[in-house]
């Protein structure tokens, strides 16, 4: 089944992906940090069979798990996949989990609040998404009515969330962008038009692989709509200029930037070892230099889909024994070299 | 620069310390810093640091101190949060605990919000508590992509007919996706 992230990405198209999540909590129960070991398994329980008909209503296919089941490795590549966080990970007591065949639509049951509905697409599909993520909104509702106040909204755990208790996420593809010496002043900038812009993979201050997600703020107070159309409009934007920083070197630099891309591709093809900073510096390159036309592979290929298949956490459920972190170098070069695509 | 405790890492974090006027300044990796003891600043350096903690920093420091000792025993009766329990985690213990610690913290969700009503949404069910007895709507209907759909339930036969070395019925599943999604396409032309 082609996962979202296994969509290959069109031209002059620096957006990977939208998602929207949206917490709820049910109005019979307090909320998971005051509930009992006892409570809580009774109440997994009830939301688990009240839930169990959303396949056959949405035409999705749903695999449910309980977190407890689930090794570190798995879950830690739900994490690197946006599907759990590290809130939820870090909690002790019974949680479950429903996620859908292709990882579109998924819900996790009893995190840090009752019910997380999410789903992700690949590119920018706000109003799709939002489609999605709200008629399962309406279809658990029917089911178990929420805790809702008319002046705060949508009651959460955290007061972060209040209100709709929606997150709109977008990633953007940011390589050239963020060479700029003014970039890490625009995007503490950011927070002023309610939007906070932080780097999805990296250490410290560094960031690896120029993806930068781009998400709501505040949740209370502005509708859904305005809260989409925020967040969109700053993707769109971030993605224009990223088009023209790149079409200008381009037309300056047009040599250079095909030596880029093809050195990164010689790299992620032949290397044997190769680090979590290396593989997503060339990765990205390469992600650039494809949505520029400078290359194509011969299979269609995500760029982004490779991204998340070098992470930790999938390498190390790929290998059949635990890996150092040499160990993990070499797996991660052999992964590129068996999935990168020859060069078209 | 390199950490000055483990001298392998990259040091990313600076830790100025001032005493008795004397300045020193210190050169740490996030690992190091994380074991290293910095008291309350300690959580700064557990992984992510979590918007919500940062609150509880703010909610918890603007009170002024002849008020604490009465505050604190303000406890919410449905599920016994205190607010300095409340103050501490930043977390709710329960619907109730809304009304319960509004007079307190209704300034500081409207700082951190920027508003204090809730625009947009509303459930669509909530029981026939709510006051009058209200006609529940109609159990929701999936807008579904029938196309969409399709081609999911081909690639599990797909998946299956692989798993299972059944290699002609994979080609025939395969031919099928191929087959829907150039309709799918032709048709979103059209629109």
């Amino acid at each position: 089944m082609t996962k979202w992230y296994e969509q290959e990405v069109k031209e002059k198209e620096n957006i990977i992906s939208t998602r929207i999540r949206l917490v709820r909590n049910w109005n019979e129960y307090v909320f998971p940090a005051r509930l009992s070991e006892r409570e809580s398994v009774e109440m997994l329980g009830r939301l688990c069979d009240g839930l169990k008909d959303l396949g056959a209503q949405d035409g999705r296919h749903y695999t449910l798990a309980s977190l407890g089941d689930l090794n570190e490795l798995e879950q830690g590549s739900l994490k690197d996949r946006r599907i759990l966080n590290s809130f939820v990970l870090a909690r002790k007591a019974p949680m479950a989990v429903m996620i859908s065949d292709n990882e579109d639509v998924s819900l996790v049951l009893n995190g840090t609040d009752h019910i997380r509905i999410q789903s992700i697409q690949a590119g920018l599909r706000l109003a799709d998404v939002w489609k999605t993520v709200n008629q399962t909104d309406d279809y658990v509702n029917a089911r178990f009515p929420y805790a809702f106040d008319e002046k705060y909204g949508y009651l959460t755990s955290f007061p972060t969330n209040v209100g709709t208790g929606m997150r709109v996420s977008v990633v953007v593809h940011l390589p050239g962008l963020s060479m700029g010496r003014k970039f890490p002043a625009m995007i503490s900038d950011m927070g002023r038009f309610g939007v906070s812009i932080r780097g999805v993979y990296g250490e410290g201050r560094e960031n690896y692989g120029a993806l930068y997600e781009v998400s709501n703020q505040k949740t209370l107070g502005q509708t859904e709509k305005e809260l989409m159309d925020l967040v969109g409009n700053v993707a769109v934007q971030l993605n224009d200029q990223e088009n023209q920083v790149r079409a200008m070197t381009l037309a300056h630099h047009r040599l250079e930037r095909e030596d880029e891309v093809y050195k990164s591709y010689g790299v992620l093809r032949y290397a044997r070892k190769l680090t979590m900073k290396e593989a997503m510096t060339f990765l990205s390159q390469l992600m650039a230099g494809m949505a520029d036309g400078l290359v194509r592979t011969e299979k269609p290929c995500s760029v982004y889909r490779l991204m998340l298949g070098i992470q930790t956490a999938n390498l190390r459920s790929l290998s059949d024994r635990p890996l150092d972190k040499e160990e993990l170098d070499v797996a991660r070069a052999i992964y590129l070299r068996r999935e990168l695509p020859e060069l078209a | 620069m390199l950490c000055e405790r483990c001298k392998i890492r990259e040091a990313n974090i600076q830790y100025t310390e001032v005493i008795n006027g004397v300045r020193t300044e210190h050169h740490f990796c996030a690992q190091c810093a994380r074991e290293l003891d910095f008291g309350q600043y300690s959580a700064i350096f557990d992984g992510e640091f979590p918007l919500a903690k940062l609150l509880s920093g703010l909610l918890g420091s603007e009170e002024p101190a002849q008020d604490t000792d009465r505050l604190q025993q303000i406890q919410c009766p449905s599920c016994g949060m205190t607010y300095e329990e409340f103050v501490e985690n930043s977390c709710f213990g329960c619907a109730d605990c809304y009304g319960v610690f509004d007079v307190l913290i209704h300034e500081n969700i409207k700082k951190l919000q920027g508003s204090d009503s809730h625009k947009g949404k509303r459930p669509l069910y909530q029981g026939l508590d709510a006051g009058a007895p209200k006609e529940e709507p109609p159990v929701p209907v999936f807008e579904r992509d029938e196309t969409e759909e399709a081609i999911r339930a081909w690639n599990r036969k797909l998946k299956e007919a692989l798993k299972n070395e059944e290699y002609e019925t994979a080609a025939v599943c395969r031919d099928k996706i191929r087959e829907l999604k150039e309709g799918k396409k032709s048709d979103d032309k059209m629109v």
